[in-house]
């Protein structure tokens, strides 16, 4: 008989993932899709990503207070690896 | 390249676009049925039949708002031959009417007389809503408590949900309170192009 495996223990301090996200321009899949990339990369070691519904074709993605992307500013959406380049630059922080 | 008469008609008509948007027709119908067109404003239409290249996007708020104006000023005038493009698949024409040679801001309505010489183009919104709505939130941010010490080019995902939720309210509010001044604003700008522009070319 195999023993359950253990989850992996949480980080120290989890990261908070915010994203804003223009309700009105149809951005539900690309916020949906980063939701899910950060969700398996990450499992416990976020303390929550946080979906934020806005206007005016805004996109950005915030990690933990610092503005990582904007699509104002950066245009465009934020590539996948730079969200989770991010998340694990504070998660190293804090370890 | 200029748009060329050939290019004008692949354009989709007025009804045409109504019928393939797949979001926010429900709301750009409704302002279209509450739009208050001047007698006067439909009459200088009336008289100066012109082509109308329409840019636009179903998720953009400014089209929203003033793509129906334009659609209302068609049907009522009688006049106006309206054609509507995508701007996502239309770049060559977006690219022609950057806004400050730079921003593909969206809607655009690029005019054109009977012989197909262009009068000019009108962009996104009248610029006195957007000084409008800058001091609107200029005094938001100096008042509101849950804005107190919030930076104003902050990002919304940066702000507390109090915070984000009066700015909400804050745009719904404007918009919809001056929604009889913007479309008028865009009208009487739509009027002063044709006008100042048929005084050249004559």
């Amino acid at each position: 008989m195999s023993l359950p495996t253990k989850p992996p223990a949480p980080a120290a301090r989890p990261v908070k993932v915010s994203i804003v996200y223009c309700a009105a321009c149809g951005y539900e899949p690309q916020t949906l899709e980063l939701v899910g990339t950060l969700m398996h990369t990450f499992l416990y070691d976020l303390a929550a990503i946080e979906i934020i519904p806005w206007q005016d074709g805004a996109f950005d993605v915030v990690v933990d207070g610092d503005l990582i992307h904007s699509m104002y500013e950066h245009g465009g959406f934020p590539e996948h690896a730079t969200i989770i380049q991010a998340v694990r630059e504070r998660l190293a922080r804090s370890a | 390249m200029a748009v060329t008469r050939e290019r004008f008609e692949q354009g989709m008509t007025y009804e045409a676009y109504k019928a393939q948007m797949t979001r926010n027709r429900e709301r750009l119908e409704e302002n279209e049925q509450l739009l208050k067109l001047a007698p006067e404003d439909v009459q200088f239409f009336a008289e100066n039949p012109l082509h109308v290249l329409v840019l636009t996007e179903d998720w953009c708020g400014d089209a929203i708002a003033n793509v129906p104006i334009v659609g209302r000023l068609a049907a009522e005038s009688g006049t106006l031959n309206v054609r509507i493009f995508l701007r996502d698949q239309n770049l060559d024409i977006m690219d022609q009417y950057l806004k400050h040679g730079q921003y593909r801001s969206i809607p655009v309505f690029v005019l054109f007389d009977q012989e197909f010489r262009e009068l000019g183009h009108w962009i996104e919104r009248p610029a006195a809503m957007t000084e409008m709505q800058g001091k609107m939130l200029d005094e938001l941010y100096a008042t509101a408590p849950e804005l107190a010490g919030i930076e104003r080019g902050a990002s919304m995902a940066q702000l507390p949900e109090a915070a984000r939720n009066r700015l909400m309210k804050a745009f719904g509010d404007f918009r919809a309170e001056t929604r009889e001044l913007a479309n008028g604003m865009v009208v009487r700008e739509l009027r002063e192009l044709v006008a100042r522009n048929q005084a050249q070319i004559a």
